[in-house]
């Protein structure tokens, strides 16, 4: 009975770290268990799990599973110290449609950068792109009353400074990260500029036409769950929906198309797709422009879809976070998401703990960043990225 | 099992050879060529926005005060030119010592995005000192917060060094999530309420730092606007760069490592602690800049203050000064005077706003690191010049019957 | 009554800066045939067929197939005109399987837009049936043996429909049986109507498989003669210009203690793969030891453990009677070993630093290059000029960057700085590689040079004449273990024997 529950060590240890995650989340709303023994047993059971799959020399993820069984008693504990209401306060389905709005931004510059990166290009000037689009789209939209010119002129801008960024890191092979990081200064100085020199006297809100919200009402009547259901997605913006359509096709279109097989081809050895005749140089223009369309997109979001409006510099590092959502998510759509998912929690907090807590905003303010800094110290492993990822190729 | 090659490319030995040694012959001709193109770039966007580029270029170069250079410039506009070039100097001075702590890094192939919030909290550290301690004569007192700045300076670039050396993660993004975390905690510690904050609870500001803690003036006479003592400090940094690296067994395994880690590690250089040195010594640079601008001009802070990106700029001076002592020195020279040069308190407002103007010069530099980074742009429009020149030669072999 | 050749190269030549690597070159290939390209590393030969490829554009001269000229701009022409090519260093894609780097850029697809990846499988089979090899296309390639992977390379050629398939020097990297299938496999490729073009510098084997051999010098076609009459003297002759000495003058060792001693070593790659299994043997003073081997048996990584860059799992490594087990390049060193790096590109010099630097790598640490911490450049420099005097290097002086040597100059930088800290042992991988036969002559005579002072030379090598021209004892490698240990007679054969396990396998 022992040995068949230890069949495959990598399974039990996944099913144990579920377990720990499971123990804290209990204790957490909607369900906040109020007692000590859901978290105790479910901890237990998940730190069981953990050393049956270390008996099988699984260490890393038994030890994981270990790990989460025993944080997630403390944490169930320490959740059960916190007075109820507050918890009910801080961690509403508001928060996770806030974790959604904030995920959005930084997805999209993600999937840009997978798609560069795997094509081989390092591209740190996401910032850059997605400030980019964030000027552009409400640049757009003012001039043309409509929000899709103002995603249209978006996406052609980010593109635009993508190209800058793939003519100097391809054909001119300089430095990737140098080239990067002069884009981001470059749209930093570039949409300053025009800001002042365009809208002197600032921009309201109500002149912007703004991306539209996507109302699903139906949610509501889904049974059990749907008044949750309908607070985090009944009212989400349409671009938020078109983030999720975007994951999916990333995710399809790198390891499902053939074109996909090229891009990672390029990234991994584009000597060898040279010798085949793939044209190394156009994938990767092509990747890179898309990683600047996609950045865009994420700025649009924060100035049309979110604010209304553009300040100077509105990005705030984000297109670094959504690199590092690159890093953590190894380079893969799915699980780069998941960063994105992280990172936008970290951001949503802010707020209510803000209020609830009454914890400094600055102070909070970090914790995203600090977030990043453990991640990309390597707690989830030897991240690998694309073999050639960030060396010029030349070609004879 | 070994030929599943790398992607080592054979030919391209001899082509970066050949690049290598045109490199060492331009010396200073790229640097000066992509600043040229930077200016003539950053005057057309001027001329697209309705401005005349000659007139907005030498209001920014009066505005730095470098007319003062000039020897018919006198009286008024003399004393003018003066106040605004001790101003240039004073800017000089942390965009020396933040481009070290780029280049420094650099040495070592390391890219320190991170000077940013090394500087504070260098100059969190310095505050610190100023503030907190009292009765002490000035060169002890100075001397206290210039090590605060630079132990500071350097714990910050440590940890991005350690984590470096240790988990291999990349500074490119630690150093950029250390940053801010340096500003937003910078700005939590002088908030309203926050440990830092000085006497007055309605405003978000530090005390200001003890006469004892101020940098001496050394040319002009009004104390924060007067050229101060930190001009030695930052050229002695730049010796001391030129020592470190040149004349140290320290500097030479950072330059080894920078070169060729696994040529380094096979000779038992120790690769990663370089890496976790080159990039607390690079912090350290970066922190004294922050102890200096708070001794010599700020002398206090507040939370408005955190979005000096005095820096990022100084990246631009490392990429354009190559990483050399004197070239750091006249490429922060150049982007100090950009800087004042565009602020609102030189420009002359007729001649173009300087909320643009600053905007202007962020495109410049910008555009001067795109040209630096991209020699192979500069080598393509010499060569096209060469090509040009050929031409008209083979035209008259042509014609000649 | 001759019809025109499959193919034809005339006059190609093709400029590099500073060299020219093809020289006016005809090339003719016809139906049904084997024709080698014979020549030294550097005579042209790669070069040739990366031009036919197209992958080099040539500077002057034309391609023709059946008579007609062809204009081939790049790979994509060269794969549509049925030309294939299985290069040297293989262009596969480790972590894709064999499927995917098979049908890389010509997929099989549903809706033109995705991949049919069982459609590829199915294909690949197919191929691999009909030429007889085995393979498992949904494995992926850093998973497979070498030998393997050149059968994805062919099938690679196979798949796009080729005609001509050109093999850069396949058999550097296959033991003597997978030799022995793949030119099994070349010969079957030949009866269903391929011709293939064999580009090689190993005499033996080229007068094995060809039907005619073309023998490139420096650029230039020597001579193209049918295999009938062709002996190894002769193509040597051709090949080098000069009666080649295949053996260096040395005079008989004479061992005295054993300065290096390896017990019971054990160590893993990088992906963590038991690499080198229990070895022991020792090196004496005044002796030359060779370590022959197929590349990737073990031998870097056993070298790697030698010289402290890797970390053994168990076992002790002991220089002069010091255990230096797993303590790091320096430990070596201060224990008196000298290491020439099989890479000295990656290893052994840092190319941006000055020769007076690159000299100074090991001991700039030490008086009198510096104190406490403080560098001394011109004791740097004097230290060099010395040496650079003594060893001969040509090419610049102390204040030279190492990237302006050429390869045999930079490589007498590294000996010479190896052999100037005055090591008892000296271990020695692959010093000759990348080298023209004017500095591989300096290093072998240097190598017997320092055996004859007492130092105890450790000699890895992957070619084997070096190893039976220089050793006094040749000890050979094989899946990480020390399989068998001759005396300087041995023959190719006995060694070959043991290279590959000591199996006896004959080809039907």
């Amino acid at each position: 009975m022992a040995a068949q529950r230890i069949a495959a060590p990598r399974k039990v240890a996944g099913f144990g770290i579920a377990l720990g995650v499971l123990a804290f989340w209990l204790t957490l709303p909607p369900f906040t268990l109020r007692s000590l023994a859901a978290p105790l047993v479910l901890g237990i059971t998940a730190c069981l799990f953990g050393v049956a799959a270390l008996i099988q020399h699984e260490r890393k993820l038994g030890g994981f599973a270990v790990a989460a069984g025993v944080l997630g008693i403390a944490a169930g504990a320490w959740a059960l110290s916190v007075n109820s209401d507050t918890l009910n306060n801080v961690l509403t389905a508001g928060l996770l449609a806030s974790t959604l709005r904030f995920a959005t931004p930084l997805a999209f510059a993600a999937l840009g950068g997978i798609f560069s990166e795997r094509s081989g290009v390092v591209n740190i000037g996401l910032e850059g792109m997605m400030l980019f689009g964030a000027f552009f789209a409400v640049w757009g939209s003012l001039w043309s009353g409509s929000w899709v010119v103002g995603l249209l002129m978006a996406m052609l801008f980010g593109g635009l400074l993508a190209l800058i960024h793939a003519f100097f890191s391809i054909h001119l092979r300089a430095d990737q990260i140098v080239s990067g990081f002069a884009v981001n200064l470059l749209a930093l100085g570039l949409t300053g500029y025009l800001f002042s020199a365009i809208y002197t006297n600032g921009i309201s809100a109500t002149d912007v036409s703004r991306v539209p919200q996507v109302e699903l009402h139906w949610l509501g009547n889904v049974p059990a769950v749907g008044t949750f259901l309908q607070n985090v997605f009944g009212d989400l913006n349409l671009l938020v929906w078109l983030m999720f359509f975007a994951v999916i096709l990333t995710y399809v279109v790198l390891f499902k198309t053939a074109i996909g097989l090229r891009i990672r081809s390029v990234g991994e050895h584009p000597r060898a797709a040279d010798t085949v005749g793939i044209s190394v140089y156009g994938i990767r223009y092509a990747a890179v422009i898309v990683s600047g369309v996609l950045a865009a997109l994420g700025g649009a979001f924060l100035s049309i879809g979110f604010t209304g409006t553009f300040e100077k510099n509105m990005t705030a590092g984000r297109g670094f976070i959504a690199l590092a959502a690159v890093i953590f998510g190894k380079w893969r759509p799915g699980w780069a998401f998941v960063a994105t998912l992280l990172f936008g929690f970290g951001f949503a907090l802010a707020g209510p703990l803000q209020r609830e807590a009454n914890i400094s905003a600055n102070l909070i303010s970090t914790v995203p960043y600090v977030l990043t800094l453990i991640a990309v110290a390597g707690l989830i492993g030897r991240s690998i990225p694309p073999a050639a990822d960030g060396r010029p190729y030349v070609k004879q | 099992m070994s030929t599943v090659a790398p992607p080592v490319e054979p030919e391209q030995e001899g082509h970066s050879r050949l690049e290598r040694v045109w490199e060492g012959a331009s010396g200073a001709f790229v640097p000066l060529a992509a600043t040229v193109l930077a200016f003539l770039i950053g005057g057309l966007v001027v001329l697209i926005t309705g401005h005349n580029p000659l007139e907005a270029y030498r209001a920014i170069f009066n505005g730095a005060g470098f007319n003062w250079f000039f020897p018919w410039v006198q009286g008024s506009e003399r004393a003018l030119a003066a106040n605004r070039l001790q101003q240039t100097l004073n800017e000089t001075i942390p965009l020396i010592l933040t481009a070290l702590a780029v280049a420094f890094a650099f040495r070592c192939g390391l890219f320190n995005i991170g000077g940013q919030g090394q500087y504070w909290v260098g100059f969190l550290a310095s505050l610190w000192i100023g503030t907190h301690l009292h009765g002490l004569n000035r060169p002890t007192h100075v001397a206290l917060g210039l090590l605060a700045g630079i132990l500071g300076g350097a714990v910050w670039g440590g940890i991005a060094g350690l984590l470096r050396a240790t988990v291999g993660a990349h500074e490119v993004i630690t150093t950029i999530m250390l940053n801010w975390i340096a500003i937003w905690g910078g700005q939590w510690l002088v908030e309203q309420g926050g440990p830092m904050q000085g006497p007055i609870p309605s405003l978000p500001r530090s005390s200001i730092i003890d006469e004892s803690a101020k940098l001496w003036t050394i040319w002009g006479k009004i104390p924060g606007l007067a050229l101060h003592a930190g001009l030695f400090i930052a050229i002695g940094a730049l010796v001391v760069y030129w020592l470190i690296l040149s004349r140290t067994t320290l500097g030479f395994e950072v330059r080894a490592v920078g070169f060729n880690p696994d040529a380094a590690a096979y000779s038992g250089i120790p690769v990663r602690r370089s890496y976790f040195l080159a990039l607390a010594i690079a912090g350290a640079f970066a922190g004294v800049a922050g102890a200096v601008n708070l001794m010599g001009v700020k002398y206090t802070v507040d939370t408005s203050d955190f979005g000096s990106t005095v820096a990022f700029t100084g990246i631009a001076v490392a990429l354009l000064g190559r990483n050399k002592p004197v070239g750091i020195f006249f490429a922060a020279l150049l982007f100090a005077g950009l800087d004042t040069g565009t602020s609102t308190r030189s420009l002359d407002s007729s001649i173009l706003d300087p909320e643009l103007a600053t905007d202007l010069a962020t495109i410049i530099q910008a555009l001067v690191i795109f040209f630096v980074g991209a020699d192979l742009l500069i080598r393509y429009v010499w060569g096209w010049r060469a090509r040009l020149r050929v031409r008209p030669v083979a035209r008259k072999e042509a014609a000649a019957p | 009554m001759s019809e025109a050749p499959l193919l034809e190269l005339r006059g190609i030549t093709k400029r590099f800066p500073g060299i020219v690597a093809n020289d006016d070159v005809a090339f003719e290939l016809g139906r049904r045939e084997v024709h080698a390209l014979l020549g030294e590393n550097g005579a042209g030969k790669s070069t040739l067929m990366n031009v036919l490829y197209g992958l080099y554009q040539p500077d002057e001269g034309e391609i023709l197939m059946n008579g007609k000229p062809v204009s081939i701009r790049s790979p994509r022409d060269a794969i549509n005109l049925g030309i294939g090519m299985v290069h040297q260093h293989f262009m596969l894609i480790p972590v894709m399987t064999v499927a995917e780097n098979i049908v890389l850029a010509a997929e099989p697809t549903t809706g033109g837009v995705f991949l049919d990846y069982d459609a590829a499988v199915e294909r690949v089979q197919q191929i691999a049936r009909t030429f007889n090899f085995a393979i498992d296309p949904r494995a992926r390639v850093e998973n497979i043996g070498v030998g393997q992977q050149q059968r994805v390379e062919i099938l690679k050629a196979l798949y796009r429909a080729a005609d001509i398939l050109i093999l850069d020097e396949p058999t550097a990297v296959l033991t003597p049986q997978e030799t022995r299938e793949l030119f099994g496999i070349l010969r079957s490729l030949v009866n269903e109507g391929m011709s293939v073009i064999f580009i090689s510098h190993k005499l033996k084997e080229v007068l094995e498989i060809a039907d005619r051999i073309t023998v490139l010098r420096r650029g230039k076609v020597i001579e193209t003669l049918p295999r009938a009459g062709a002996t190894t003297e002769t193509l040597a002759r051709l090949m080098v210009g000069r009666e080649v000495l295949l053996r260096v003058e040395k005079g008989p060792s004479e061992p005295g203690e054993a300065l290096l001693r390896v017990e019971g070593l054990r160590a893993s790659d990088d992906r963590g793969l038991e690499a080198v299994r229990d070895v022991s043997f020792e090196v004496r003073g005044g002796e030359i030891v060779g370590l022959a081997g197929i590349d990737g048996n073990g031998q870097t990584e056993l070298v790697e453990a030698l010289t402290g860059l890797r970390k053994p799992d168990a076992g002790r490594v002991l220089i002069q009677d010091r255990d230096v087990t797993g303590r790091g390049p320096r430990a070596s060193f201060d224990a008196g070993e000298g290491h020439i790096p099989e890479d000295r590109h990656r290893r052994g010099l840092v190319l941006d630093f000055t020769l007076a630097e690159n000299i100074a790598l090991h001991d700039y640490r030490d008086e009198p290059d510096s104190r406490w911490g403080w560098l001394f450049p011109n004791r740097l420099v004097r230290r060099a000029r010395r040496l650079l005097k003594e060893f001969d290097v040509r090419g610049g002086g102390p204040q030279t960057l190492a990237l302006a040597l050429s390869g045999g100059n930079q490589q007498k930088i590294v000996i010479a700085r190896e052999i100037d800290g005055d090591p008892r042992v000296l271990v020695s991988a692959q010093p000759t590689r990348g080298l023209d036969v004017g500095a591989i002559e300096f290093v072998h005579r240097r190598l017997v040079e320092e055996r004859d002072e007492g130092r105890a030379v450790l000699l890895v090598s992957l070619e084997l004449d070096e190893i039976l021209s220089l050793s006094d004892r040749v000890l050979v490698i094989y899946e990480g273990r020390i399989v068998a240990e001759f005396g300087p007679d041995a023959t190719d054969e006995e060694l070959g024997i043991a290279m590959t396990g000591g199996a006896h396998e004959e080809v039907a």
